[in-house]
């Protein structure tokens, strides 16, 4: 008789964290440091630290297809397979796409990553701050809604974060990417740093160039390896040398011994309760047997990704959240953006022969974004930042010479050319058309329906990819660069894999899902702090920003329950 | 990042070297329908024709051990298997075929029985082929030519990332530990493996 009320108690916590990637990583570890109990669900399997990296310490010829896929892969993840990160070396953290698939209304490469870790695993590391003039470009220019944050209040939270998860970057004093707690510094190497002297004079330090700022540890940090420089972080790093969920969050929240993780669990919605008003837990099927069950918590933070949170708020229907939990406004699935990229110049440098590198730096170089501020005006809004970096080519040669034997041999072992290149990451701009919505008309391989997307870029992207060609291969130019190319190789929404938007933070109930602190407008015990929460993208690497608007979401989530608010 | 650069590491390794087409199956992965799937498969007598051709594109020399000691005599035939869509498959098998029906025609001798020196003199006649075709896109020699363009990217590929290709034929290091972006190079220093 008492069986059911065993159960809820077992299954109810203080707070569940659904998804175990960087931001929810981060919420599992500041909920449970604050003393909640906390369960974390992950939808995919598990994948222990060090020993679950079974790829990291593979040479190239312990890889049976040097790297790449085979038809059978290419017919599992036709979406995946669309870019290069989805290679022989990490290939099982990659969704199947045949068993969640989407509907593209237009074309959209989702890549995900269905394991504990999430996308943190894989991730580019490059970690920037968003200024005050990333936050005030929606007021000012009227495209999305105001952010309900400014960077005084942010920048304590940047500061937090930074400090655990070890970000390796140079103080550049440029406000529009504001400088940070940064571990020292990776090298830039000769050539860049020739590039980077020659376009500073030549622009007057109206543009500069950086070593990027990126969440390896260039020395030990908190029990932590530092960079070995062998530039094979997306298959998992043994010595824990960049910020993953493995390598830092976790740990602290096991610590903690308030953690519950739980792998092979989706969570098909949020059980909403009409009497109090909140989020009562979630319903869960379980990866593996197809079975579901219901968790019961005080707070839900929501970090399933962007795409990933979103679904399950629109599937989270009731009789009073008809079109998705929270959706009063019928914001939710709407403004989705990612940025554009793929497109810039190369050249090569003279003058360096007798110089080389030694070790693979798993790191570039970063210029931020120059366009739209001061005295720079385009004929589109906002603007982008370039990475890129220099490097000495093994051996280039035309394959129109189709060449073979001991000269061809000689020349492949023989260090080549320096070369340098730039490549663009620009903002898009939040368009209202641009969403997602459920498709009822499928299903995954759980039973679920899927999410459609209907997604492109317009003209100020289009406007500015010329610039983002143009600008670079002047810089080149200027840096002294010889036979400088630029390329644009198209882009599609997705590509990036900094898809954001979709249930905006805002002042206004009726324009925005969530308030200041990620907290539903409607829901008050719902807290959704991935990409989803984005109003604008600005042009800099996003994670670093989940990370800083996680730590302060908890923050005040604890306190407001200790207040009994929530 | 990381994006950027390591599109920039998969064109320096091929290095240009690499044509079109094969870039076009190793990484813009277009796949054919399960039901299109033809399988050709090859013997162990086949194995050691691509282990002696191989050797011809990438052969011994001072430094290290070529294409045959690394294994490219079975890497061809396994990656055209696993890795290339039907069309191609029959097209390279044909190829193939057409390599010893020429060898038979040129010197009266399959390709196996062939000196290195013919070997060598076919694959100089191969390569005008290819080059001559790919300027016509005439329909005469096409699977030749795509056999010799092929079988000439994936030994490349796979030499390049052997045992021997990156420990003899360049230099590799498993864990560098730090970075030197302004290292002198060394009088024959050989380029990095990664």
């Amino acid at each position: 008789m008492n069986l059911n009320t065993n159960l809820k108690a077992e299954n109810t916590y203080d707070a569940i964290v659904i998804g175990s990637g960087i931001s929810g990583g981060w919420a599992a570890k500041e909920l449970t440091e604050k003393g909640l109990r906390v369960l974390m669900l992950e939808r995919g399997m598990n994948i222990e630290h060090i020993t679950g990296y079974e790829t990291a310490m593979k040479n190239p010829w312990d890889f049976k297809h040097a790297g790449k896929l085979t038809e059978e892969q290419k017919r599992t993840h036709p979406v995946q397979k669309r870019d290069y990160p989805y290679q022989e070396a990490n290939e099982k953290w990659w969704v199947n796409d045949l068993e969640c698939p989407y509907t593209e209304d237009k074309r959209f490469d989702w890549y995900r990553g269905f394991h504990v870790g999430g996308k943190s695993l894989m991730w580019g590391r490059q970690s920037y701050r968003l200024s005050d003039h990333n936050f005030e470009d929606n007021a000012r220019d009227g495209h999305g809604s105001d952010w309900p944050v400014r960077y005084a209040e942010l920048s304590p939270w940047y500061d937090y974060a930074e400090r655990f998860a070890g970000i390796s970057g140079s103080k550049e004093n440029w406000p529009t990417c504001p400088d940070g707690q940064f571990l020292p510094p990776m090298d830039l190497n000769i050539v860049e740093k020739s590039v980077k002297a020659r376009i500073e004079e030549h622009y007057k330090r109206e543009r500069i160039m950086m070593i990027g700022r990126v969440a390896n540890l260039t020395v030990p940090h908190k029990g932590r390896g530092n960079c070995q420089y062998r530039n094979l972080c997306s298959r998992g790093c043994p010595f824990g040398a960049y910020f993953s969920t493995q390598s830092s969050t976790l740990p602290a929240a096991m610590a903690t011994k308030l953690l519950t993780l739980r792998p092979y669990s989706i969570v098909n919605h949020i059980i909403y309760d009409k009497d109090t008003k909140k989020a009562k837990g979630v319903m869960v099927i379980d990866a593996e047997t197809n079975k579901t069950m219901e968790f019961y918590a005080k707070i839900v933070f929501v970090n399933g990704s962007t795409l990933g949170s979103t679904f399950i708020l629109l599937n989270s229907t009731s009789e009073a959240h008809p079109n998705g939990l929270g959706n009063g406004s019928g914001q939710l699935g709407h403004n989705l953006m990612d940025h554009h990229f793929r497109c810039g110049a190369s050249g090569e440098a003279e003058g360096f022969d007798d110089k080389y590198t030694y070790g693979r730096r798993a790191n570039g170089i970063y210029i931020p974004r120059y366009q739209n501020i001061g005295s720079d005006k385009r004929d589109y809004l906002r603007g982008f930042g370039y990475q890129g970096g220099a490097s000495r080519a093994n051996w280039q040669d035309d394959v129109a010479e189709l060449s073979f034997g001991a000269d061809l041999k000689q020349k492949m072992t023989t260090p080549g050319k320096w070369s340098m290149g730039l490549g663009g990451f620009g903002e898009m701009l939040p368009y209202y058309e641009n969403k997602v919505y459920i498709d009822k008309t499928k299903k995954d391989k759980w039973g679920q329906p899927v999410l459609a997307i209907d997604c492109e870029y317009k003209e100020n992207e289009k406007k500015m990819r010329v610039d983002m060609m143009n600008d670079a291969a002047e810089m080149l130019e200027k840096a002294g660069m010889k036979n400088i190319k630029t390329f644009d190789n198209g882009c599609y929404p997705g590509m990036a894999i900094h898809e954001m938007g979709t249930a905006r933070m805002g002042n206004d109930p009726k324009t925005s899902v969530l308030n200041k602190w990620n907290q539903m407008h409607e829901v008050n015990n719902v807290f959704v702090t991935d990409g989803s929460c984005m109003p604008s993208i600005a042009c800099q690497n996003p994670s670093l920003t989940f990370m800083a608007l996680t730590a302060r979401a908890c923050d005040y989530a604890v306190k407001e329950l200790k207040k009994k608010n929530i | 990042m990381h994006r950027r650069e390591a599109l920039k590491n998969v064109a320096f390794l091929l290095g240009g070297a690499i044509s079109a087409s094969t870039m076009g199956v190793l990484f813009e992965s277009f796949t054919l329908p399960e039901n299109e799937k033809n399988f050709v498969l090859y013997s162990l007598e086949d194995e050691k024709i691509f282990a002696e051709f191989a050797d011809i594109i990438v052969p011994t020399t001072k430094s290290s051990a070529g294409a045959k000691a690394a294994g490219l005599g079975k890497f061809i035939p396994m990656m055209m298997k696993d890795c290339y869509p039907a069309t191609m498959q029959a097209s390279f098998a044909q190829g193939f075929k057409d390599l010893q029906a020429k060898s038979m025609k040129d010197f009266g001798k399959s390709y196996i029985t062939l000196t290195p020196a013919d070997r060598k003199k076919l694959m100089i006649d191969l390569r005008a082929i290819a080059l001559a075709q790919k300027a016509s896109k005439s329909e005469e020699n096409k699977d030749l030519a795509y056999f010799f363009i092929t079988a000439r990217d994936l030994t490349l590929l796979g030499y390049y990332s052997s045992e021997i290709g990156c420990t003899k034929a360049r230099e590799y290091v498993l864990i560098p530990g730090r970075y030197d972006g302004s290292a002198p190079l060394k009088p024959g220093q050989k380029s990095w493996a990664t």
